[in-house]
């Protein structure tokens, strides 16, 4: 695994409020990573610091392996919570203007603007002024402003607040086109279901700390602990005997079962079907919302 | 690279200014209306004016062919310039006293009110006496009119008595004509001869000019840093540029929008005073001289303009980023226009006496100095070390502004919410 992104103990703070403390974390090249948590857990604040936008008062950011430089930056496509455009500049010039900041040429970001325009159905916005579009155009333009230079770093933060549902999907796609071609993308979300469908790893913070980082399956596997769920017809009596299962607790015709420590979940159904009518026998993971629940709880 | 997005940033300020109708517009409108206000008292001078028809009572028996003679002077500038086109012809009617003042003047009175006449005067040996004479009519607030009325009157009844001593007014004329200066301003790019009005016009054109391309800028910036936070631009845009390059690059941009305006006023100034260019297209009278511009003034101007610019423009940057809106910032922006017109206080000051101790003095507190050491430098050549002095104390207070209001820039620009107050201002610039 090589790292794209790697975040070593930042910490920001403002007076006496500490937005971000002792902050790390890891994104590694190609994986879609989730920086979650609730509404003023320090997400914006570490994405800020990520882009050189705050300065931290401790802690440092390294891209590639190496100390971030400002040239990194502009290789990366961010999508502030805060966006904007000139309202006065037209689509074009406005996007030729970000291509420029991003360190394209004016040639290059003119040449790769009109395919996009065509890609978002905007080819004939293109002299308009932004502030003649409609909100919804006008999200496609800053969209299309984030990836122009081709990045192969894309920071989101809420990225899909705002946004109506056609863009959303449209969002989704490019997200999914982005993963495929094996670039790094890091998102924030306080909806931990957008959360739960994107990312292969997910960092949870709570006021301003890390509670839980890692693969999401692996952290679904590690705290749901071994628990699946049996589902059979007639009595369920004598699950604690089978061997492998630990403990079972009992419903309406199904069980949740906690298996032992060293069970093999596939040996364990075959005892289990020699007993009863299987008619379902699951990982019992337990959704994001539970982990988080119960990590910040914990915290 | 960070050098190259400052200039993308000043070309994107530049162009998005520079392409709008208000620019144009104001680029021509302001030397219209500055040549209209000097061409248009001129051509007014010569058009119809209008009629103050008066009945002149002669009780003396003496004065009657000259008073109806006023009737043929033309009104002319009295002591003010240009206030010949507001002056009115007259129309002298000369009547004879009837015996019985009393009922004459009410049918005088009576003959105003119908509208027959606009006014009547009564001349008598007591009047010549005394100097004074009645004057009657409708109107008596066109002091103007009435001003060159009296002037006229004077010269009439000051001849009637100097010839009633037996004394010859053409003789006395000839004898008691005053004198005038000619002026000449000496300077080190050799002498020439300039009307003090010139000299004073040049003087106060640049002045103004330079303040109000000042004022405006300075505030377009301000303006401009608020449309970014307001619209919420400037996070998509610090991602990739610094605060730094991105202040840098909008006060750079905006300084070539008022360089490419002041380049065209100057050139048409520099075009329109060239050696017989004006009196060709004929529409000022040649009695209005207009003074040529040295060359060494518009090197100055410039120079002033860059430092002020600097200057202000930083102060109205960081304004801009500390304030979440316009009312917000309004309290700040107040401050920078009052120093900024401070200098107009000292203006006659400077102009009546460029070296005397407050002259000097003011003319070289940095805030002041464009404004003050340029006038300075239009009236008469201050000591080399008095402009270096300036220069130098400009630059330094504007690279102390840049410092200052560039920690606020700072701070300020990704600042949302809450009006900062003044010892939060402080700490940012501090910390920042």
């Amino acid at each position: 695994m090589t790292i794209a992104i790697e975040i070593r103990g930042v910490r920001k703070a403002y007076g006496d409020f500490v937005a971000v403390d002792d902050l790390s974390l890891v994104v590694p090249r190609g994986s879609v990573f989730g920086l979650l948590g609730p509404n003023g857990a320090g997400k914006t604040t570490t994405l800020r610091m990520l882009m050189d936008i705050l300065a931290p008062d401790a802690g440092e950011v390294h891209i590639d392996g190496r100390p971030r430089g400002r040239e990194d930056l502009a290789r990366i496509g961010y999508l502030p919570e805060e966006r904007g455009l000139y309202p006065k500049m037209t689509v074009t010039d406005q996007l030729v203007f970000l291509g420029e900041l991003h360190g394209m040429t004016r040639r290059d970001a003119v040449e790769r603007t009109g395919p996009w325009l065509e890609r978002v159905d905007l080819a004939d916005r293109a002299k308009r002024r932004v502030e003649e579009l409609s909100k919804g155009m006008q999200q496609k333009v800053q969209l299309v402003g984030t990836v122009l230079h081709d990045p192969d770093i894309l920071v989101l933060d809420e990225p899909f607040s705002g946004l109506d549902p056609i863009n959303q999907g449209f969002f989704k796609e490019l997200l999914a086109e982005y993963r495929r071609q094996g670039r790094t993308i890091v998102l924030s979300t306080h909806i931990l279901e957008h959360a739960e469908k994107l990312c292969e790893r997910i960092c949870l913070v709570a006021r301003g700390r890390v509670v839980l980082e890692g693969e999401l399956a692996e952290l679904k596997r590690r705290l749901g602990g071994n628990t699946y769920r049996l589902r059979a017809p007639g009595a369920l009596e004598g699950l604690a005997e089978v061997p492998g299962v630990a403990e079972a607790l009992v419903g309406d015709g199904s069980a949740r079962l906690v298996l032992a420590d060293d069970a093999r979940p596939a040996e364990v159904l075959r005892r289990l079907a020699e007993r009863f009518e299987v008619e379902e026998f699951r990982s019992d993971e337990p959704d994001l919302e539970t982990l988080f629940v119960q990590a910040v709880g914990h915290g | 690279m960070a050098s190259r997005r400052v200039l993308t940033v000043a070309r994107r300020e530049y162009l998005a200014r520079i392409r709008t109708k208000a620019f144009w517009i104001t680029t021509v409108a302001l030397p219209l209306f500055l040549a209209a206000m000097l061409v248009v008292p001129a051509l007014l001078a010569t058009q119809a004016r209008s009629t103050l028809r008066v009945v002149a009572v002669d009780a003396t028996g003496r004065l009657g062919a000259e008073l109806a003679a006023l009737s043929d002077v033309p009104p002319s500038d009295g002591p003010v310039e240009g206030e010949g086109a507001a002056i009115a012809a007259f129309s002298v009617t000369v009547e004879e006293p009837t015996g019985e003042p009393e009922a004459q003047r009410a049918a005088l009175d009576r003959r105003i009110l119908s509208g027959a006449v606009d006014a009547w005067i009564w001349i008598d040996e007591e009047a010549i006496e005394s100097g004074r004479l009645p004057y009657h009519g409708e109107s008596v607030s066109n002091f103007l009119t009435q001003g060159r009325l009296e002037r006229e009157l004077s010269r009439l009844v000051h001849d009637d008595r100097l010839r009633r001593a037996g004394l010859d007014p053409a003789e006395i004329g000839e004898l008691t004509r005053g004198v005038a200066l000619v002026t000449v301003r000496v300077s080190s790019e050799g002498s020439r001869a300039e009307g003090a009005e010139a000299g004073i016009f040049l003087s106060y054109g640049l002045f103004f000019l330079l303040y109000i391309v000042l004022l405006i800028y300075g505030q377009q910036v301000m303006t401009g840093v608020l449309e970014e936070k307001t619209n919420r631009i400037v996070e998509v845009i610090a991602a990739t540029t610094t605060p730094t390059d991105l202040m840098a690059g909008k006060l750079a941009g905006v300084c070539g929008v008022a360089l490419t305006q002041l380049a065209i006023w100057m050139g048409t100034v520099a075009l329109l005073t060239a050696p017989g260019v004006l009196a060709s297209v004929a529409l000022v009278p040649p009695q209005i001289s207009i003074p040529r511009v040295p060359a060494g003034v518009y090197v100055h101007f410039f120079a002033f303009f860059l430092l002020g610019f600097v200057l202000y423009a930083t102060f109205y940057a960081a304004i801009g980023a500390a304030f979440n809106n316009v009312q917000e910032a309004q309290q700040f922006a107040s401050l920078a226009a009052f120093v900024l017109v401070a200098p107009i206080l000292f203006f006659w000051t400077v102009v009546n006496d460029p070296d005397s101790t407050l002259s000097v003095v003011m003319s070289l507190v940095p805030p002041f100095t464009p404004l003050l050491m340029l006038l300075r430098i239009t009236i008469k050549t201050p000591p080399a070390w008095q402009i270096a002095l300036g220069y130098a104390a400009t630059a330094l207070f504007a690279w102390l502004m840049i410092r200052i209001a560039g920690r606020i820039y700072r701070v300020g620009i990704l600042m949302v919410g809450k009006k900062p107050t003044l010892p939060e201002l402080w700490r940012w610039v501090r910390y920042g």
